[in-house]
C-alpha cells in the first residue's frame, strides 16, 4: 500500500488503463500483440508524437495552448528536405545533413518565438495565435513544396527514424533524452516553477516580479523546438519532407496532455502522467491494428477518450474542492 | 444632438476591412477586366453562402464567450446522414431532408452544450473532442462513399434560381433561391444581439460571466440556446452545400473550420467574447471569400493561399489587439 500511496490519483487510473489494454490483448490476440515485431514497431512510433507531446504540455502548463505543434513539425521537416535535397540528394554527406537538422530545429525556434511574441507580447489570445500559427507555417511548407512531398534524402538522415542499434531503435534515446531533459527543466530550474506559477494565476506572477513575457516566449520557444525534433523524426520516418503529414496529432496531442493529468487551464501537470499516456495510446492504437479495426473508429475512440478523461478530471477536481470546504 | 464622428467612422476596424476589399478588387480587376461584371456577385454569393451561415453562428459564440470547432464535423454528418437513409428507404421529401439535418445539429448542439456549460470544460477541446466523435462515427456507421444520387426532389432545389443575368458574351449566371438563407439569418440575428434581451445577455456572458450570473442573467440557459443555435444552423448548411453541390460527401467539408473563424475575427470580433457585429463578419467573409477565390487571377499560385489567409488574420488580429493595447494604457493616465 505504502507504494501506491506514493502515486497520485491520475498516475493509478493510467496504471488501471495500462492493466486493463495489456489485459485485454492478452486474452484477445496474444500472439500477435506480443511478438518482438509488434513490440520493436511501437518503439518505433510513439517518440514521434511523444515529443511533440511535451510541447503541447509546457504551454498548457502555462495556462496556453500550442495547435500549431503539427504545422511546425511538418515546415521543419519540409526545411530540412529542401536543404538536403538542394546539396546532393541522395548523395548528401554527413555535413548536409547536420546543417539541415540545425536549420530545422532553427525554424521550430523561430516559430515558437513568433508565436511567443503574439501571445505575450501583442497580447492575442494563445488558441487564436496557435491556430494561425499552424495555418501560417503549413502555408510556408506548402509555399516551399509547391504541393507535394520532397523526396530523395539521404539514407543516413532516413535512418535516424527507421534505423536500430542492437535492436533498439534510435528513437527510443532521443524520446528518453527530450522526456528527462524536459521533466528537469520543469522541476529542477526557476524558469521550470515560474511556468507552473504563470499557468495557475499570470497577474499574480507579473506582480511576484516574474517577467511574464520571457516566461511565455521561452515556453513557445521550448514548444517549437520539440516541435521541429518530431519533424525531423516524422520527414525522416517517411523519407520526405510534406506540408500535410500527421494532422491527427494535433487532437491526440491533446488527448495525451489531458489524459496525463495536465490540467486544461494551466498550472498543473507532470512529465511522468504525460509519459505513461503517451505509451498508453500507442498501446491503444497498436491494438485497435493488431485487431484490424479500421482507422476510422480510432477517431471516434480518441474523442470520446479525451471528453471523458475531461469529465473525470472536472468532477473529481470539484469534488475535492467542496471537501475542502 | 448625434453627430457622426467621420474620423473615428473612417478609421474604424470595418472601414479597414472595406478599404482592403477595394484595393483587392481593384487589382484583380486591373489584371482581370471580366472581374467587373455582375457575374463575380452571383458567383461570389454562390460561393459565400454557406460560409456566411457558418460564419454567423460561430460569431454568436465567440461573442458568448465560447467557440466552436463542430460545425464542419456537424455539417458533414447533417448532410450525409439523411441522404443515406433516405436513398436507402428511397423516401423523397425535402422537408425531411431538412427536418433531419436540423435534428443531428440540434442533438450536437446539446452534447456541446452540457460540456461546456454543465460540465465547464473549456469551450475549444469540448467541441474538438465532440468533433472527433462525430466525424468518427458518421465514417465508421455510415460509411466513407460519396453518393452522387441524392433524392431527387432535394436535388430538384439547386434548380430553383431567383435571379437570370446573362453578360456580354453571353453567358447565363443564375442566383441560387437558397442566398435568402443567410440573408434573413443575418437580418435576425443583427435584430436579435442589438434590440433582445437574450441578445444583450449573449454579449453579456461573453463579457464577463460571473459580471452577467449577478445582473441576473441564466447562463446556463443562455449558452445553451447558442450551442443549439449553431448546432441546428451547422446541420441546415450543411444540407444546403450538399444541394448545392448536387452530391453527399461525408469529408468535403472537413478542415474548413479555420476559414470560419479566420472570417469572423479578421470581421471584427473579439476572440475573448463580448464584442462583434454582423456586419463585420459579412465583410470579413467577403474578404476571405475574395482571397480564396481570385488570387489566381493576380497570378498568384494556389499553394499561396493557405499561407495568405494566415497572414491576414495574423495581421488583423494584430492590429485590433494593439488598438484595444493602446486604449487600456491610456485610460490609465
Amino acid at each position: 500500500m505504502k507504494i501506491l500511496k506514493k502515486f497520485d490519483h491520475n498516475t493509478l487510473s493510467l496504471l488501471g488503463m495500462y492493466v486493463v489494454v495489456l489485459v485485454a490483448m492478452l486474452i484477445l490476440n496474444p500472439s500477435g500483440y506480443y511478438s518482438a515485431l509488434n513490440i520493436r514497431s511501437m518503439f518505433y512510433l510513439f517518440p514521434e508524437y511523444g515529443v511533440l507531446t511535451f510541447g503541447m504540455m509546457l504551454c498548457m502548463i502555462s495556462g496556453g495552448i500550442d495547435l500549431s505543434l503539427v504545422g511546425i513539425a511538418n515546415l521543419s521537416g519540409v526545411v530540412a528536405a529542401y536543404i538536403m535535397v538542394h546539396m546532393g540528394g541522395t548523395e548528401a554527406g554527413a555535413g548536409a545533413i547536420i546543417l539541415a537538422i540545425v536549420a530545422a530545429l532553427l525554424v521550430g525556434a523561430v516559430c515558437g518565438c513568433f508565436n511567443g511574441f503574439l501571445i505575450g507580447y501583442v497580447k492575442i489570445p494563445p488558441m487564436l495565435v496557435t491556430l494561425c500559427g499552424l495555418q501560417l507555417y503549413t502555408g510556408l511548407a506548402m509555399v516551399i513544396t509547391t504541393g507535394p512531398g520532397i523526396t530523395g534524402l539521404p539514407q543516413g538522415y532516413i535512418s535516424i527514424a527507421n534505423g536500430t542499434f542492437a535492436g533498439m531503435p534510435y528513437t527510443f534515446p532521443i524520446f528518453a533524452i527530450v522526456t528527462l531533459v524536459v521533466a528537469f527543466v520543469l522541476k529542477s530550474t526557476t524558469y521550470g516553477q515560474k511556468v507552473y506559477f504563470l499557468g495557475s494565476n499570470a497577474e499574480a506572477s507579473r506582480y511576484s516580479g516574474i517577467n511574464n513575457l520571457k516566461v511565455i516566449i521561452t515556453t513557445y520557444l521550448i514548444s517549437g523546438v520539440l516541435g521541429s525534433i518530431s519533424g525531423i523524426l516524422s520527414s525522416s520516418h517517411y523519407g520526405s519532407g510534406k506540408s500535410n503529414y500527421n494532422t491527427s496529432y494535433t487532437l491526440l496531442s491533446l488527448l495525451i496532455v489531458v489524459l496525463g493529468g495536465v490540467h486544461p487551464d494551466g498550472g498543473k501537470g507532470k512529465v511522468i502522467g504525460v509519459t505513461l499516456a503517451i505509451v498508453l495510446l500507442q498501446l491503444i492504437s497498436s491494438a485497435f491494428s493488431i485487431l484490424r479495426i479500421d482507422t476510422v473508429i480510432t477517431d471516434l475512440v480518441y474523442g470520446a477518450i479525451l471528453i471523458i478523461a475531461l469529465i473525470i478530471t472536472n468532477v473529481s477536481a470539484s469534488r475535492a474542492a467542496k471537501a475542502k470546504k | 444632438m448625434k453627430s457622426i464622428k467621420w474620423k473615428e467612422v473612417l478609421t474604424s476596424n470595418q472601414m479597414f476591412i472595406i478599404y482592403i476589399i477595394a484595393i483587392l478588387s481593384l487589382a484583380i480587376g486591373m489584371k482581370n477586366s471580366a472581374f467587373f461584371d455582375f457575374s463575380t456577385v452571383i458567383t461570389l454569393s454562390r460561393a459565400l453562402l454557406v460560409t456566411l451561415c457558418f460564419a454567423i453562428c460561430e460569431m454568436v459564440v465567440i461573442i458568448s464567450g465560447g467557440i466552436d470547432v463542430s460545425f464542419p464535423a456537424v455539417a458533414c454528418a447533417a448532410l450525409y446522414i439523411p441522404v443515406k437513409v433516405m436513398t436507402d428507404a428511397e423516401i423523397d421529401n425535402v422537408f425531411l431532408a431538412f427536418l433531419f439535418a436540423a435534428v443531428i445539429g440540434l442533438v450536437v448542439g446539446i452534447v456541446n452544450a452540457i460540456l461546456i456549460s454543465i460540465l465547464k470544460i473549456p469551450p475549444l477541446i469540448a467541441t474538438l473532442g465532440v468533433s472527433s466523435m462525430t466525424s468518427g462515427a458518421l465514417l465508421t456507421f455510415f460509411g466513407t462513399r460519396e453518393i452522387s444520387r441524392i433524392p431527387e426532389s432535394v436535388s430538384a432545389l439547386s434548380k430553383v434560381f431567383i435571379l437570370n443575368y446573362t453578360n456580354a458574351s453571353g453567358a447565363t449566371y443564375s442566383l441560387t433561391v437558397f442566398i435568402l438563407v443567410p440573408i434573413i439569418l443575418c437580418i435576425a440575428v443583427h435584430l436579435i444581439l442589438r434590440y433582445t434581451m437574450l441578445g444583450r445577455g449573449i454579449f453579456a456572458i461573453g463579457g464577463d460571466q460571473n459580471a452577467a450570473r449577478i445582473a441576473g442573467f441564466n447562463v446556463i440557459r443562455l449558452q445553451f440556446i447558442v450551442y443549439i443555435f449553431s448546432g441546428v444552423m451547422a446541420g441546415i448548411a450543411g444540407m444546403i452545400y450538399c444541394i448545392l453541390c448536387d452530391s453527399a460527401n461525408p469529408l468535403n467539408l472537413m478542415g474548413s473550420e479555420m476559414m470560419i473563424i479566420a472570417a469572423v475575427v479578421v470581421g471584427g470580433t473579439r476572440i475573448t467574447g463580448g464584442h462583434g457585429s454582423v456586419s463585420g463578419t459579412i465583410l470579413g467573409v467577403i474578404l476571405i471569400a475574395l482571397i480564396q477565390n481570385n488570387l489566381i487571377m493576380l497570378g498568384v499560385p494556389t499553394y499561396w493561399q493557405t499561407f495568405v489567409v494566415g497572414a491576414v488574420i495574423v495581421i488583423g488580429t494584430s492590429i485590433t489587439s494593439l488598438k484595444a493595447k493602446a486604449v487600456e494604457q491610456n485610460q490609465k493616465v
